[in-house]
């Protein structure tokens, strides 16, 4: 019986804690380019189909699987860079435009995906196989995005208060001008918050290629949910992706659980109309630490 | 009055670009296409477009219709229903065709329906579906659940599997479906042991996988549908269930989930459809030639969907050539008079009364190979269903869509 | 005022003239067209409706898509059932408009009344959208119906009744042509309709709204009440829009409720023109159009070119298509230019400070705070602060920074309420109430940097505080012609306030809080930015204030403070430390020590 429960148990906090990693995973770089520079990239879940597909190319090609998604993150970012250099940077504080042109983007990605891919879903294999716990099977992999989740996490709050570039970063949100003032480029730090931002995603796509099927509209169906999880989380970068993640990923997951998928989408999304509307700065914006 | 102008020119520039359609000599006979090309549903959509072009090229090789060529209109909805009510409108009354062919989903087609039905032109629906459409306007030539659930059930309980496990797509086709499966299971003698519904945007298993844990039932019998959904199979491999849960499907392979999955992942999943490309036969044989030919070597898998657009094309050009007009009536009043041939899935013919196909359903496992291997078949199967509630030929005037709980 | 009557003589004319050229089209046009142009004449619809909102009344929503969506399933499903009854589907389309527009009204509540934030007025509304998407898709079974009418989930509804009058057995069904010309007219009616609001004064507080919030609300406006109604009406147009194009198709479904129109709807206004109505109509027909032409040709392309399309407009075109388009026009017939006039003119006129500009019924009035306390997270800006401010007089407010005096203030004006304590006006506690009602009650409210409307004219901002008090066209009129004059502004009444020099804007913010009748004037740190000149004319300003009614000043010029010669209180570390003359503190060491930070005994505030 014991063995039982205790299977029961770890299944259930594998399940959760996917759910909540997947959406930890998916808006953590659309938190980074909110939180840091106020813009709203509707092309984010275009960049996170770039990443898995330059995963697909990379084992393809005879990479091994971790390799090739460190590389697909690279290109995704130096993707990111050259998008800010050509588009973004005129859109600064141009909310409504920056979202036009991003959607534009989306556009073009996803039909150029088709062009180069196909338009049939394509895909890995999951790698890792399967733990047996009391009677119950969980798969390998979703413990490895579990710690991947963290671990970018972690690294995220490192690049920011390591290393110059976060420093300098943090202080060009807080008072843009002043640290103009002070010699820092702004220009410069938004192309680099951009390319993280965009690497972000793209590293997300890579993690998730494993796990789902491949395919030029996949942007789609995260998009909205990362976009929920960021403004409940509100400008908080790491603090509102972790709480709202966990939050929202928590209850879609339970609810599913309990009832059915669409009941735990339709909770999801209520819960976080709801929440908005209570903490309209986000669950970050309650917090006092302000990364 | 300045600020009219350019308000004005706009409005005029916009009408007048609708250039009048190319004045077609009398020769060529108009049919019309409208499919998903592009956007989501285009993994259907694409097969599908490639077998309308394909099929319009051999019935125009083969002398075209009535001694003329066929001119196809083709339009692409872009995944966008009210492109469908735009598209078809255009060609009922610009483009002006004989028949309309097209949609890939269920909405699409009741996207359709009325347009055509108003504008009196004939209108095929190629898809697979969940039954009941009774409109004198429209043939499919599609598979439907009667045809297509009961063999799978009956090959689950012949092996010895009796608690099923229903996953199915939360939109009309897997609501419906699953009711069909519900019936025949507790027919045959099974049980259900659970049932869920899963959000076509759904790409995330867990709780449905922790559920199946905890049921435990010998088959899986997945409604699936879509690119999201594919994420299941490989999540359920990734648990290790394969080999306590057998998967049984009536949508697998229709978005070539068996090209993407790895052969382990999609090892011994058992569908069933009229068609699939390891079918033996001459007709099969020519066809796959040509299609080769025209689309090259590698593509990815000619589905079940691509079929059913065939002998939708063809099934008309032989009813046409049989009423000896494009007029819809004699066209309708021929296909009804049992118009049939031997096709690429074997051996199809429409049925008078429902407007659906007699066809033979084959039984098939995922191999090794990215395919599938045969494993069975049942021949000349009716539409059991849409026979006991849809006659139209003693209602020439119906138009409407049938479902298991409002039948009556 | 003459010019915006004919301005609005001119545009309903316009909507006339263009109403008849698209109703002559459809007569001569083939039948596929017009059955064509009826839905792109649709999508205009909607498009205005986001212009309305989002152009005029500042508010992104991305949930117009939804509210055509509920038009059209709400059409739907009236029709379906009323058709049998009635033989007419005409009242379907009104249940439909209704339909719509009370959600809008429940949103909106939402929304507005609790104070959302612009960026998260969209993201609600998106989410809204993919609610109602989500829960209609899973409509399918048989057990999901209303009356006759079977919601069929993600198939939609089949069999929608198209537009039908009551002639005839079972009603007369329009022919294309006849829906044509009726979905035109109700194009038509819609346009002038908003095209007369917004020339009366909704219209213009509704401009002034979307300038500067902020300012429009301390002229004592409910800023909600307003946005709450601009966006109701926003979704009853998108509601008819929807209704109309249900019965078009004859059939709906939920990806309606989609992001692709969602975005599509924001597309199309931004394409045509933020603010234009025309331009929405032009935005939706020209996208509309190309992506039509696409589908039947470029095929593949179409999303690539769509997309590129999108970036060419934001990037060269960001004020949309039909504005560009206007203005060269207008160049090219040479409109007059604005006139930049030099703005290194000597201020005219505002040394006729002799007395108020009109008899009002301002008389002081006791301004009282009791034991208020503020709190930030951890930080007590503001604690036990009581002063009592005479009914009339001016009364200074000192202190070092972060004293605790703008919390004070912005507690006194309503930015926040209080975590404890109490403010009454002539006996009236006034704590719970919002910054409008303030204003409205008496407290007349001039902030540190100039609040105005830098894009209307200095005769509208002043009319629009005029407005806010006496709410009779007429009247507000007539004031600011008085304030104009007083000010010795009369060569530039016409011209934006944006072009004032510093100085200058402020004596208007100054005149427009003179507008709005107060009995207690809270003036923040007047003399920023100031010359010596301007400060001094700046203290006859706040003397002659203060002579009618109570005037309280935070300041940090000592000059200034000292030529007012008033009764000061300090400030230090959120509460009231002392109080008096100017001349009385001066000397106390204590004072000394905290502007100066002198001795140990201090703590970091």
């Amino acid at each position: 019986m014991e063995a039982s429960t205790l299977g029961w148990v770890a299944n259930m906090a594998a399940s959760v804690g996917l759910s909540i990693a997947i959406l930890v995973l998916v808006s953590l770089g659309l938190s980074v380019l909110f939180g840091m520079m106020g813009i709203i990239n509707l092309a984010h879940g275009e960049f996170l189909m770039f990443g898995a597909f330059a995963t697909l190319a990379g084992v393809r090609s005879g990479l091994p699987l971790p390799i090739a998604m460190v590389l697909a993150t690279a290109v995704v970012a130096g993707f990111g860079w050259v998008v800010e250099r050509a588009l973004i940077r005129h859109l600064y504080g141009r909310l409504a435009d920056s979202m036009l042109a991003t959607w534009g983007l989306s556009l073009i990605m996803s039909q150029v995906a088709v062009y180069v891919f196909g338009p049939t879903t394509q895909g890995i294999p999951t790698p890792g196989g399967s733990l047996q716990v009391g009677g119950y099977s969980i798969s390998v992999y979703s413990i490895v995005l579990i710690l991947a989740a963290f671990a970018l996490l972690g690294m995220v709050y490192a690049v920011f208060t390591q290393t110059r570039y976060g420093v300098m970063a943090r202080a060009a949100v807080q008072r843009p001008q002043m640290a103009s003032a002070i010699g820092i480029d702004p220009r410069r730090i938004n192309a680099l918050t951009f390319m993280l931002g965009a690497g972000l995603a793209g590293a997300a796509g890579a993690l998730l290629a494993p796990m789902v099927g491949v395919m030029p509209t996949m942007g789609e169906a995260y998009i909205a949910r990362a976009f929920m999880t960021v403004v409940v989380g509100g400008s908080g970068v790491l603090t509102g992706a972790a709480a709202a993640s966990t939050l929202l990923g928590g209850v879609e997951n339970v609810v599913s659980y309990l009832s059915t998928p669409f009941f735990g989408q339709a909770a999801l999304l209520v819960l976080a109309i709801c929440l908005v509307r209570v903490m309209p700065t986000g669950i970050s914006g309650r917090l006092r630490r302000k990364l | 009055m300045i600020r009219i102008l350019p308000w004005l020119a706009a409005l005029c520039l916009a009408f007048l670009t609708q250039s009048p359609a190319i004045a077609a000599d009398k020769e060529p006979i108009m049919v019309g296409s409208v499919l998903d090309e592009t956007g989501g549903l285009n993994v259907y959509g694409k097969a599908m477009a490639d077998a309308t072009k394909l099929a319009i090229k051999s019935i125009n090789d083969s002398g075209g219709v009535l001694g003329r060529p066929l001119k196809l209109v083709t339009y692409d909805a872009q995944s966008d229903n009210s492109k469908y009510t735009t598209y078809a409108n255009q060609l009922a009354l610009r483009d002006r065709v004989a028949v309309i062919m097209g949609g890939v989903t269920s909405a699409s087609r009741e996207a359709i329906r009325p347009v055509a039905d108003r504008n009196k032109t004939l209108y095929f629906y190629n898809e697979q579906y969940e039954g009941g459409v009774c409109d004198k306007n429209v043939f499919t030539t599609g598979i439907v659940p009667s045809q297509q659930i009961a063999p799978l059930v009956d090959w689950a309980i012949k092996n010895g599997k009796k608690k099923f496990y229903v996953l199915a797509a939360d939109y009309n086709y897997g609501h419906i479906s699953a009711d069909w499966v519900k019936q025949y299971v507790t027919k045959a003698g099974g049980s259900v042991v659970g049932t869920d519904f899963i959000p076509l945007d759904v790409s995330e298993f867990g709780s449905v996988i922790s559920k199946l844990q905890e049921a435990k039932p010998d088959v899986v019998f997945s409604l699936l549908v879509g690119g999201n959904h594919i994420a299941f199979y490989r999540q359920f491999a990734a648990a290790g269930l394969s080999s306590h849960m057998q998967i049984v499907s009536a949508t697998f392979g229709l978005g070539n989930e068996q090209v993407v999955l790895s052969p382990k992942e999609a090892n011994g999943i058992v569908v069933a459809f009229p068609y699939f490309q390891e079918l033996g036969g001459a007709s099969n044989d020519k066809f796959r030639e040509s299609w080769t030919k025209a689309y090259g070597a590698n593509y990815p898998y000619i589905t079940d969907s691509a079929v059913a657009v065939w002998n939708g094309w063809h099934l008309w050009a032989m009813a046409v050539e049989k009423a000896g007009s494009t007029d819809r009536d004699k066209v309708i009043a021929a296909l009804e008079s049992g118009v049939g041939f031997d096709g690429p899935s074997g051996k199809v013919s429409v049925d008078a009364g429902t407007h659906h196909l007699v066809q033979s359903v084959h039984i098939a496992r995922a191999n090794e190979s990215h395919g599938f291997t045969v494993i069975g078949d049942q021949q000349s199967v009716a539409p059991g269903y849409e026979r006991s509630v849809c006659n139209l030929i003693a209602n020439p005037k119906m138009a409407r869509q049938f479902t298991p709980s409002n039948a009556n | 005022m003459k010019s915006s009557n004919s301005t609005l003589r001119l545009r309903l004319v316009t909507c006339a003239v263009v109403a008849l050229v698209c109703l002559a089209l459809g007569v001569l046009m083939p039948e596929f067209a017009v059955m064509q142009a009826t839905s792109w004449v649709l999508y205009g619809l909607l498009a205005v409706s986001l212009t309305l909102v989002w152009g005029h009344g500042g508010i992104f929503s991305f949930g117009q898509g939804a509210f055509f969506g509920i038009g059209a399933y709400a059409y739907s499903l009236a029709a379906i059932n009323f058709l049998p009854v009635t033989n007419e589907t005409l009242s379907s389309v009104v249940v439909a408009t209704l339909a719509a527009a009370m959600l809008a009204v429940l949103v909106g509540y939402f929304i507005f009344y609790g104070n959302v934030g612009d960026v998260y007025v969209g993201i609600i509304t998106l989410a809204m959208t993919l609610v109602l998407f989500t829960v209609l898709s899973s409509t399918a079974d048989p057990k999901y119906h209303i009356g006759q009418a079977q919601l069929g989930g993600y198939n939609g509804i089949s069999g929608v009744p198209p537009l039908t009058l009551p002639l005839g057995d079972g009603g007369t069904a329009l022919t294309v042509v006849q829906s044509y010309a009726l979905v035109v007219l109700v194009c038509a009616l819609v346009a002038a309709g908003l095209y007369i609001l917004l020339q009366r004064p909704f219209g213009r507080v509704l401009t002034a709204l979307r300038e500067n919030e902020l300012r429009t609300q301390l002229l004592a406006y409910d800023v909600r009440l307003r946005k709450l109604i601009v966006f109701a009406t926003g979704g009853a147009i998108a509601g008819v829009a929807g209704a109309l194009y249900a019965a078009w198709a004859m059939f709906i479904s939920p990806g309606v409720f989609g992001l692709s129109l969602a975005a599509q709807v924001v597309i199309w206004v931004l394409v045509g023109g933020r603010v234009s109505f025309a331009g929405a109509f032009v935005g939706a027909l020209l996208v509309q159009s190309v992506s039509f032409a696409l589908g039947g040709g470029a095929g593949d392309a179409t999303p690539i070119v769509l997309g590129v399309v999108l970036i060419a407009v934001v990037l060269f075109l960001p004020v949309g298509v039909v504005p560009t388009l206007t203005r060269y026009f207008a160049s090219r017939f040479g409109s007059k230019a604005a006139q930049m006039k030099s703005s290194q003119e000597t201020d005219s006129g505002i040394q006729r400070l002799k007395e108020l500009p009109f008899q009002s019924h301002s008389r002081g009035a006791a301004l009282t705070a009791v034991g208020l306390e503020k709190r930030f997270g951890g930080v007590r800006a503001v604690q036990e602060a009581t002063i009592k401010f005479e009914q009339r007089g001016v009364h200074c407010l000192i202190g070092p920074n972060g004293a605790g005096k703008s919390t004070f203030f912005n507690l006194l004006v309503g930015r926040f309420p209080p975590n404890r304590g109490a403010i009454e006006l002539e006996g009236r506690p006034i704590t719970s109430m919002k910054s409008h009602d303030r204003v409205r009650s008496g407290l007349g409210i001039k902030l540190q940097v100039a609040s105005i409307f830098n894009d209307l004219s200095v005769r509208e901002n002043l009319w629009l505080a005029a407005y806010g008090r006496l709410r009779n066209s007429a009247s507000a009129d007539r004031r600011s012609a008085e304030l104009i004059d007083w000010l010795g502004l009369e060569e530039r009444a016409d011209d934006s306030a944006g072009l004032l020099s510093h100085g200058q804007k402020q004596w208007l913010e100054i005149a427009m809080v003179v507008a709005t009748e107060p009995s207690v004037i809270l003036l923040d740190e007047p003399t920023a930015g100031m010359t010596r000149e301007e400060t001094a004319r700046m203290a006859a300003m706040v003397r002659l204030l203060g002579q009618a009614v109570s005037v309280i000043v935070v300041e940090h010029d000592m000059e200034f403070v000292r030529a007012l010669d008033v009764p000061v209180t300090v400030f230090h570390q959120g509460s009231v430390f002392a109080s008096g003359s100017l001349d009385v503190l001066r000397h106390d060491e204590r004072i000394l020590d905290i502007y100066l930070g002198r001795h140990g005994k201090e703590h970091a505030a």
